[in-house]
């Protein structure tokens, strides 16, 4: 075994750290499960409290929570039909139906089992596919970094789910405001309008504060679905034998399609539920019961989204390209801890890579054993007052603005991008684009510009290497399926109106 | 939607125009032949200056379709309202010091999310901001700011 495995081995299975990752599994279950809170939100607030941690405590403290959050959605969804990520609308389908039938015990049983087993799968993908990725990427070139970078922002294509065009531009909105402060290159300022505080450019901490929280709280003001009555009497939770046996088939499924898909940039957890729970209803020799309460329902799409979670770390840990809006903030997060994710990371801090990785394990074992033992607890915060709960967020977000820099002007910049972010809510853009771009935009340019500078202006420096000519490629292809997709979706929008009107 | 589809088109065209205004004024420093600090930025513009021009063409050619339903009005209101309490919350901030300012805005807040017990929005407001206080200041070192209160808390 190499000495960078057992480091990050011995890193990962420190007490403090092990603490970290199950407190960080704790407070994910619950955020998980709270509707109206995402994982990208509860992570967003809990970055402060890393600011003074070592790295390797803060990154297991965010892993334990972004696990923890994947299974804990789908504690809301079986009991309030009522997905508390959207990872987990596929799991209300059938998870709601059998608590209803008052099963929702065994739902929830199996829906822990079944995240367990695709979280381990995707550690394993994670375990032996990252280093050998990571290796391949070392030698890449400025150019293919462009080219990479630039696949990584075509991601954003997927991400615009309504309109391609405003996603787009959502996109280019980010790569804008990453261009304030100092150049990357020369280090000339760039739009800081004499402001020194500009100077260093808008951290996109602040950006993602209010562009995700705060949009969110105002959204929850109107929202009543708090009031529903919850089931919080639960009978037994460990999965019987024979349910055991009936999902072994949907979790494989489940599990092997989670892990491809978070894999690819994009795709995330919702794509990846949906999938599999189709695919093993159209396996299933007891299909006409999916919908209805089947057990293989709630275990294809829990084991699917839990699974999505390492395969996602694969492209952010060894390419330094976020999947999902969560990797983006972790990739964020490692940077405030000074460590660039990308395929230097596994040569020059191979310790705190495999670190990182075998915190994936224990998050998963904790996420099994704490969501087991504390579910009925768990389940009583469900009913936590959104009164207390919503004001305690608000204040977070202002705190972990302030403590970025102990600066009131990131605490305004994250004001001014929280009305940002409900001025596109309004206008119906997606965030996520944005998100993506504030994350690429810098490697991006730097990349782009570096390798113009070495070839001395000729662009046909990005065709000459058969990696950057493979990314573009990809790239293309990325938004030519963005294309068809919306004309697809269009085309089916305008025969639904036609057969409305008819 | 066609009318949103208009309007943000017509704000990204004004924003990018603004943008491409301000990167005409960038200094340009650079090597011959080689891309210098505006380069980027002109990209950029030209991108937006694109996509929201076809934007603006799409939500023209746009039928009327189907305006999406509007939040309820009180709910509408109390969002105002939040964004108004958090507005002058981060005014005072500064002046008056985080227990000072925190604690009115954790009522307020409560209140708009439906607490509106009294004594309830008075201990929840008091005993969060305390706690908060004490977590960031004292456990994670964040300097929040004691304004008025200089002195006489820790």
């Amino acid at each position: 075994m190499s000495p960078d495995v057992l480091a990050g081995i011995a890193q990962a299975s420190g007490f403090l750290v092990l603490l970290t990752t199950a407190v960080g599994v704790f407070i994910g279950l619950t955020v998980g499960m709270i509707p109206g809170m995402t994982i990208s939100t509860g992570i967003i607030i809990l970055l402060p409290v890393t600011f003074v941690l070592p790295a390797d405590i803060s990154i297991a403290l965010l892993l334990g929570l972004y696990v923890g959050g994947m299974t804990g959605g789908s504690f809301s969804a079986v009991l309030l039909n009522i997905p508390g990520t959207p990872s987990a609308s596929a799991t209300a389908l059938d998870g709601y139906p059998m608590s209803k039938r008052g099963e929702a015990g065994r739902a929830l049983g199996i829906a822990i089992t079944s995240s367990f087993i695709g979280g381990m799968v995707s550690f394993l993908c994670l375990l032996f596919i990252a280093p050998l990725l990571a290796d391949v990427a070392l030698s890449f070139r400025t150019e293919d970094m462009f080219a990479l970078v630039f696949f990584g922002i075509t991601i954003i294509c997927s991400f615009a789910a309504q309109s391609l065009v405003k996603g787009l531009l959502s996109g280019a909105i980010g790569l804008a405001i990453v261009t304030v402060g100092l150049d990357p290159v020369m280090g000339s300022q760039r739009f800081t309008f004499g402001q020194v505080n500009l100077m260093g450019g808008i951290h996109f901490l602040t950006a993602m504060i209010g562009l995700f929280a705060i949009p969110q709280l105002v959204s929850n003001l109107a929202d009543t679905t708090s009031a529903r009555r919850i089931q919080t009497k639960l009978k037994s939770v460990l999965p019987r034998l024979a349910d055991l046996r009936a999902i072994r088939m949907p979790v494989t499924i489940g599990s092997l399609i989670g892990a491809f898909l978070g894999i690819l940039p994009g795709a995330g957890g919702p794509i990846a539920a949906f999938i599999s729970y189709d695919y093993v209803r159209r396996l299933s020799k007891r299909g006409e019961d999916f919908g209805k309460g089947a057990i293989e329902g709630v275990a294809a799409p829990e084991s699917a989204n839990n699974a999505v979670t390492g395969g996602a770390l694969i492209p952010m840990m060894t390419l330094g390209i976020p999947g999902d809006p969560v990797t983006a903030i972790l990739i964020g997060a490692l940077i405030i801890h000074g460590l660039a994710p990308g395929p230097l990371m596994f040569t020059e801090r191979g310790d705190f890579a495999f670190g990182l990785i075998f915190s994936f394990f224990w998050a998963n074992i904790f996420n099994f054993i704490i969501a087991l033992t504390a579910l009925r607890l768990l389940v009583k915060l469900l009913a936590t007052p959104r009164a207390l709960l919503m004001p305690t967020v608000a204040v977070l977000c202002v705190i972990g603005s302030f403590a970025l820099r102990n600066n009131f002007f990131d605490v305004y910049m994250m004001l001014f991008f929280g009305l940002v972010g409900l001025a596109m809510r309004w206008l119906d853009m997606p965030v996520v684009p944005l998100l993506l771009a504030l994350v690429l935009g810098v490697p991006l340019e730097e990349n782009l510009r570096v390798a113009l500078t070495s070839s001395q202006g000729d662009i046909s420096i990005f065709f000459s290497s058969p990696i950057s000519v493979a990314f573009l490629s990809l790239s293309a292809l990325s938004i030519i399926w963005a294309l068809r997709s919306a004309r697809r979706r269009r085309k089916s929008a305008q025969s639904f109106t036609k057969e409305n009107s008819s | 939607m066609r009318h949103r589809n208009i309007i943000a088109a017509l704000v990204l065209l004004a924003l990018g125009v603004g943008y491409g205004i301000f990167t005409s004024q960038l200094p340009v420093r650079s090597l011959p032949d080689t891309p210098g600090p505006p380069f980027f930025p002109w990209i950029n513009t030209i991108v937006i200056l694109a996509l929201s021009a076809t934007l603006l063409i799409q939500g023209l050619m746009q039928g009327q379709a189907d305006e999406p339903v509007p939040p309820p009005a009180a709910g509408r209101q109390r969002a105002i309202w939040a964004l108004g309490v958090f507005v002058v919350y981060l005014a005072i901030l500064p002046g008056f010091g985080f227990i000072l300012a925190t604690a009115p805005f954790f009522a307020a807040l409560m209140v708009l999310f439906g607490e509106v017990r009294p004594l309830r929005v008075a201990a929840g407001a008091i005993i969060a901001t305390g706690l908060l206080y004490l977590l960031f200041r004292h456990g994670f070192s964040v300097f929040l700011p004691t304004g008025l209160l200089k002195g006489i808390v820790p």
